[in-house]
């Protein structure tokens, strides 16, 4: 627990904790300030938090970008629906496995990384993208197809988690158990081994660390991430199938970590938030204007995805190091106040 | 002095802020009805596709369903009580869907105007658990088997019955009598463009046809040359084709552009008023399609009150067949509502089983039937064709029968 060292952060960490465990029954007002069920929207922000992180690990932490994310998280997704579907695998034993499966998914198609770097790697991983998708559509016999695959929610011992509370609860045990694991690993051997070979991969094999091994395995973590977030996806949305996991999904994923702040444990959890609130909220004016014009909605629909794209655009201009980077900006400023220079 | 003055402006100013006050509480009340306080409005849910891959047919759709709400009120509403609808676009993702079916049971709605084949089959299920009527434009023959899902809806003569009474039609219509036609299937890999190929398939192996690889276009191809290449090999007489209207256009222009000589029978969502639009006179005697509707603007009762709406409403907006479609699936559920012994999902499910010939005023090809254990509307379509000056006429009706093996099919 030596992570959270002051008492100002261990308060505050209390205070979360214990908004996140209450959030489930007092959500009923918050709903119908946003005209939505944010109960569901918080578990969408906490299965995106998982495969943020995920992808932060490998992008933020190891420096090696990925169009792929969206087709491994689909990989968790499919493992864990095909196991318990098909398999007859409990839930429990399902979730992790299919954990493994797309980690070892994402190690093979990590490979290239060997050689490639940058903007090659994006290619080759975005490569990773089609030749995943084409398998869930085209593998009728595993896969369902293009009809997907309908899921039973999961049962624990007799309990099934079929309501968003009940699974708000699983979604939320796996998102702490994910930062507080990424947040050690920048501290350990392993994560070290990452951030030196994102700065100087070349200083870093001369120092003695195996880059090979360290990007597959960066490769491996991340995937292992994501896949656990696609099974939690998976079984709460109870309908899995291979539109859900396009390459928008991959760059979705990219952005959040980008907007968020690459590298910050807490810009995976940001920009998570942040992507997936956005167009829920651009919502709201829409629907209040559409109580007055009923017809409009059709136009202000449309106009919906120009904001969200503009909004993006702009965050990038004015904060090019992401959210975790403002957070610093203010907290820092506020420290020093009023003496702020 | 000075003081005097601010004092005086004081007292004008708080005089002032007293009547506007007062006057205000006044016209609150002069507003307020002499009755009692009206009923709460009954709020229905819509799931539509305005942004999406179907938007080219998806947005006419949710105009009418809008526009059918206002209609309804006008017109005496629920027993007295007001219609509303929170209609959303969900541009065709499922899981948007998911989020706006979420948040529409959360506000406590039990009623849901829907929209596509594959979301509303990932829905099946929980609708079924949390027992809310979901009516679709997805006319998926799956969804019309009570026994396995008993509060899904529709108002379209089945995908199902559609391709078997096309299939019919090649029959009918064959006058070779020294070979059997050939056929092709071209439809996108998408659950509402696969739903009713099998169906089809069995039909056509039962009518004796012979038939070709099956082709795929995707609902937001630009070209389909590849496809219609391939096709040419085999040159078959006759094509269905599965998708919405913008790939329909494309795939008979391409056809039209590499000289095959194959007709098309084209399934509901991509046969309407801007196909000829679209795809020229490369359409003219060569487009057949499956229409469980009429047309907008033709001449029959049940189009009047949708010219009046629509002279009142949008006069300069063209619409389409979709917008009729809509219009049907409202007043279906309208009549629905108003006869339901309780407004909770359950009543809903009961009054709509009890539609017995609910007449669409000639909106269908035949009146609308659900029973408990049927949930099929009827088995009856208009085929149209696009003739030769490039207009749409209503060639026949194709009727089939009820067959139980067919439920679900």
């Amino acid at each position: 627990m030596a992570i959270f060292q002051t008492p100002f952060i261990k308060f505050w960490m209390v205070v979360l904790f214990a908004f996140l465990a209450v959030f489930p029954w007092i959500s009923k007002p918050v709903n119908s300030l946003f005209n939505t069920n944010t109960l569901y929207l918080m578990n969408l922000i906490g299965i995106y938090i998982i495969g943020a992180h995920g992808l932060n690990i490998l992008t933020g932490f190891t420096g090696q970008i990925s169009l792929g994310h969206g087709a491994f998280m689909g990989v968790g997704a499919y493992a864990s629906a095909i196991l318990t579907v098909k398999g007859g695998v409990p839930f429990w034993i399902a979730l992790p496995l299919a954990g493994l499966i797309t980690a070892m998914v994402g190690m093979v198609f990590g490979i290239p990384s060997l050689r490639l770097k940058g903007l090659y790697l994006a290619i080759a991983t975005m490569a990773a993208q089609f030749i995943i998708e084409y398998a869930m559509r085209n593998w009728t016999t595993l896969t369902g197809g293009s009809s997907g695959m309908v899921v039973k929610p999961p049962s624990f011992f007799g309990i099934t988690l079929n309501t968003d509370r009940s699974y708000y609860y699983l979604i939320y045990f796996f998102v702490i158990l994910a930062t507080l694991y990424t947040k050690n690993l920048t501290r350990t051997r392993s994560g070290r081994a990452f951030v030196a070979i994102r700065d100087r991969y070349l200083a870093a094999e001369v120092i003695g660390v195996n880059v090979w091994l360290y990007r597959i395995l960066s490769f491996g973590v991340s995937s292992f991430m994501v896949g656990i977030a696609g099974g939690l996806w998976g079984h709460y949305v109870r309908v899995v199938s291979d539109e859900h996991f396009g390459i928008w999904l991959s760059v979705q994923y990219l952005a959040m970590i980008i907007i968020g702040g690459m590298g910050h444990v807490l810009g995976a959890i940001y920009g998570a938030i942040f992507m997936t609130l956005l167009p829920t909220l651009l919502r709201v004016p829409e629907q209040m204007l559409t109580e007055i014009w009923p017809n409009i909605f059709v136009i202000i629909s449309s106009l919906r995805e120009g904001i969200f794209g503009l909004i993006i655009i702009l965050f990038l201009i004015f904060e090019p190091d992401g959210l975790a980077a403002r957070w610093h900006t203010i907290k820092n400023y506020w420290k020093l106040w009023p003496f702020s220079y | 002095m000075s003081k005097e003055i601010y004092r005086s402006r004081w007292v004008v100013l708080a005089a002032a802020a007293l009547m506007v006050v007062s006057l205000g509480a006044l016209g609150c009340q002069k507003a307020e009805p002499p009755k009692e306080a009206p009923k709460e409005p009954i709020l229905i849910g819509g799931i539509f596709d305005t942004t999406g891959p179907t938007s080219d047919v998806g947005a006419d759709y949710a105009t009418a369903a809008v526009d059918a709400v206002e209609y309804i009120n006008a017109n005496g509403g629920i027993n007295g009580r007001e219609l509303q609808i929170e209609a959303n676009d969900y541009a065709y993702k499922v899981p948007q869907a998911v989020e706006l079916y979420k948040s529409y049971k959360d506000k406590g709605i039990f009623l849901i105007q829907g929209w596509g084949t594959g979301d509303t089959n990932a829905l099946k299920e929980q609708i079924n658990e949390d027992k809310t009527v979901y009516m679709s434009a997805s006319y998926d023959s799956l969804l019309n088997d009570p026994a396995k899902t008993p509060y899904n809806f529709y108002v379209g003569t089945s995908y199902g019955d559609a391709i078997r009474g096309a299939m019919q039609f090649i029959a009918d219509t064959w006058t070779d009598t020294s070979r059997k036609p050939k056929v092709v299937f071209i439809y996108p890999d998408h659950p509402y463009g696969k739903a009713p190929i099998p169906a089809g398939k069995a039909m056509a192996e039962a009518l004796g046809f012979t038939i070709g690889d099956d082709q795929s276009v995707a609902l937001n191809a630009k070209e389909a040359v590849s496809q219609l290449t391939n096709m040419k090999q085999f040159n078959p007489d006759w094509a269905w084709i599965g998708g919405t209207t913008a790939s329909t256009a494309v795939i008979i222009k391409d056809a039209a552009k590499l000289g095959l000589g194959t007709k098309f029978l084209i399934n509901v969502w991509g046969f309407d008023e801007n196909l000829p639009k679209l795809a020229g006179d490369t359409a003219n005697e060569r487009a057949y399609g499956m229409a469980p509707f009429t047309f907008f603007g033709v001449d029959v009762p049940g189009m009047k009150p949708i010219l009046e709406m629509h002279q009142k409403k949008h006069p300069n907006d063209t619409h389409t067949v979709r917008y009729i479609q809509a219009w049907t699936s409202m007043m279906v559920m309208w009549d629905a509502l108003k006869k339901a012994e309780t407004l909770d999902g359950p009543g809903i499910k009961a009054a709509l089983e009890k539609v017995t010939d609910f007449d669409t005023g000639g909106l269908t090809a035949a009146s609308i039937t659900f029973t408990p254990t049927d949930h099929r509307p009827n088995t009856t379509l208009f085929i149209y064709k696009v003739d030769a000056e490039g207009k749409q006429v209503p060639v026949t009706k194709a009727t089939l029968e009820r067959k139980p093996e067919w439920l679900g099919q």
